[in-house]
């Protein structure tokens, strides 16, 4: 059992408590007349620049899977977790070409789900539903794997998780838990857009001091490389070959980009994504974020490096192998065994936080999909803009208390695989989003066959792959051997090629039966405005575009 | 109609914004590149210095492809707000014709 450092622990209960009241007294913050709009809780009022876009985004795409769950990975297999680093390296080109297209879309006719967007596309309430069902289940693994992240620290600490037992064991969780839920029911997304500055400046912190001052006290970047290389090289005695290595094997190399670009297709299909991107205010915003978003792709590969500077660390890996070999734990530790106590509780802040800000957005992204697409949509289709924003308010305590129970009834070898596993669900939503962004060719049905496949196959396929030497085990991989080509695939990917050679086919067969397409409300020119940011009402730029829904 | 022009005398600008992008994914997509230990760069092994090294390059290409794209869509933009923008696209047919490629997005 762990001893509780006072220092640490009171200062991450300092900055929680700023964290805390930053998040309730945001909804005060460029606060609007209609409060009840969710284009006021769910968007933020769809006003934000340049600058506080990027901090959301960033607050938003780089969480507890950077801080924990990546370097984690690299801490257990080497080369081969460095895939995230490629993932967010390619990402920026690729939704640099369709990002704007789906903003302006979204601007004109006042969508606020991607499955909205569906809907007014292909005039199908089944695909938006798909769709919004899509959103709703990949965000669950995703937000549990935030709370993945803060269990590691509280473990760590000594205040909860693996170091006591009982329902204690879980209560620190809990306590943060509801707090985050208390400021996004109330603040809705302003919450976590404040809370993003105060994430990123401790991140930054943290980033930069670890990267020079861990290698200068453990002995510099080569011994780092050579103990990490020497650990990779050894036998794990569960799999009966070596833990990994420093440079990717040919054999890993398929896996490594297949799951670097399907993670890069999957990332802006999240609804938390979608979210960060349709509260900007200019069009214009999303380029210039794209641009500027990489420098949080360097700190998400030097923090990967944390994994082996753990490796390297005196104490460390002994500490992990006595709590159960929980890699997760790798970075905590390493904060708390080479920082002064005072800083290891900023590090644990930055975790802590950078696992929150993220939790919150997905959390309301998950409820707004569920207002509009699902409650609005088939419940109570007369509901006013103030019953959806309640009926979203507390769909968000739902889908938190949703990610609760899969982390504290699910063990893991891996984090990742939560968030893999989201991306296995959510990239299937790409062919109709993006797709739908440049044509009308394909053919609804076949978009929602094609979707139906593709799920089913990849939550079957992924179910059974066991964890690494961990036979019966259940979702432990993510990527498999396709027999064909025989090289390992991430499921994610081989689910996308099925799911859009249906569409294709089915599309040449329903135009051929002539199976009715429904009724599109967009038009070309709507997919490159710039309206000037409005208040609360979506800008009619072609007259009749918006009386078709 | 008389602004069909645009944007196919910027068809040059819209390749280039293409290539670019194209070298920007393909980098680091293409793994038997960088997947080996030398050169090294201090202590560093190729295979991380590359990746790296690889972020910066990519933010550049981005920044390098949205000066383009504002470059390219200003005169679309003079008057402000959609109805400049959606000017040039006006008189087109709806349907089921495909919208145009990464091309014409401002």
């Amino acid at each position: 059992m762990t001893h509780i450092n006072a220092v640490s622990f009171t200062i991450l209960v300092v900055l929680f408590a700023v964290v805390t009241l930053v998040g309730f007294a945001a909804v005060r913050w460029r606060r609007a007349e209609d409060v009840l709009h969710l284009n006021e809780w769910g968007l933020g009022g769809r006003g934000f620049g340049s600058f506080i876009t990027w901090f959301l985004l960033g607050g938003d795409l780089y969480t507890a899977y950077t801080f924990i769950a990546v370097p984690a990975l690299v801490y257990g297999t080497g080369a081969a977790g460095f895939f995230a680093l490629s993932y967010t390296i390619m990402v920026y080109p690729i939704v640099f070409v369709f990002l704007p297209r789906l903003w302006s879309v979204a601007r004109v006719h006042g969508y606020i789900t991607p499955a909205d967007f569906i809907r007014g596309r292909y005039g199908s309430r089944g695909l938006a539903l798909a769709v919004a069902f899509t959103g709703i289940l990949a965000v669950m693994p995703y937000i549990a794997l935030q709370l993945v992240g803060i269990q590691a620290v509280l473990t760590v600490m000594g205040i909860g998780g693996s170091a006591t037992t009982g329902f204690v064991h879980d209560l620190p969780l809990i306590i943060a838990f509801l707090i985050l839920a208390g400021y996004t029911f109330v603040s809705g997304l302003r919450a976590p857009a404040l809370i993003a500055f105060i994430k990123d400046t401790l991140v930054y912190v943290m980033i930069i001091v670890a990267i020079i001052y861990i290698p200068i006290r453990v002995g510099g970047w080569g011994h780092i490389f050579s103990v990490a290389d020497t650990h990779l090289k050894t036998t794990n005695p569960k799999t009966g070959k070596p833990n990994g290595s420093l440079i990717l094997e040919p054999a890993g190399m398929w896996a490594y980009s297949t799951l670097a670009l399907g993670s890069a297709l999957a990332l802006f299909m999240y609804p938390h994504t979608i979210t960060g991107v349709f509260a900007a205010k200019r069009r214009n915003v999303i380029r210039r974020n794209v641009a500027a978003l990489p420098v949080y792709s360097l700190v998400l590969g030097l923090i990967a490096l944390l994994g082996y500077m753990a490796l390297a660390a005196p104490g460390v890996p002994a500490e992990v192998k006595a709590h159960d070999a929980n890699a997760q734990l790798a970075v905590p530790f390493l904060f708390q065994r080479i920082f002064p106590s005072w800083f290891a509780g900023v590090g644990f802040a930055a975790i802590v936080i950078g696992a929150l800000v993220p939790a919150a957005i997905m959390a309301i992204a998950a409820a707004n999909l569920f207002a509009r697409n699902v409650y609005k949509e088939y419940l109570r289709p007369n509901a006013s803009d103030a019953e959806q924003t309640r009926a979203s308010q507390w769909a968000s305590l739902v889908v938190k208390l949703g990610a609760l129970l899969f982390v504290l009834f699910v063990k893991q070898t891996y984090a990742i695989q939560f968030q893999l596993l989201g991306g296995i669900w959510i990239v299937q939503t790409f062919p109709a989003i993006v797709a739908g962004l440049y044509t009308r060719w394909f053919h609804r049905w076949a978009l929602v066959i094609g979707w139906a496949v593709a799920m089913v196959f990849g939550t079957i396929a992924a179910y059974r792959l066991p964890a690494p030497g961990e036979p019966g085990t259940h979702f432990g991989a993510s990527a498999d051997t396709l027999p064909i080509i025989n090289h390992t695939i991430y499921i994610g990917l081989t689910g996308l090629v099925i799911n859009l050679v249906i569409a294709v086919v089915l599309t040449f067969v329903f135009r051929v039966v002539k199976l009715p397409g429904g009724a599109d409300e967009t038009r070309p020119e709507h997919y490159v405005a710039d309206p000037e940011p409005a208040s609360a009402e979506p800008v009619p730029v072609a007259a009749g575009a918006a009386d078709v829904a | 109609m008389t602004h069909s022009g645009p944007p196919r005398r910027h068809t040059g600008a819209w390749v280039l914004v293409t290539i670019l992008l194209l070298v920007a994914v393909l980098g680091t997509l293409i793994v038997p590149i960088y997947a080996r230990s030398s050169p090294k760069l201090g202590s560093f092994p190729f295979f991380y210095w590359y990746q790296l090294l690889w972020v910066p390059v990519t933010a550049l290409l981005t920044t390098i492809c949205y000066l383009i794209t504002t470059r390219v869509s200003r005169p679309a933009r003079h008057g402000g707000g959609g109805e400049a923008a959606a000017a040039p696209l006006g008189g087109q047919p709806r349907g089921g014709q495909p919208l145009g490629g990464p091309g014409e997005a401002s």
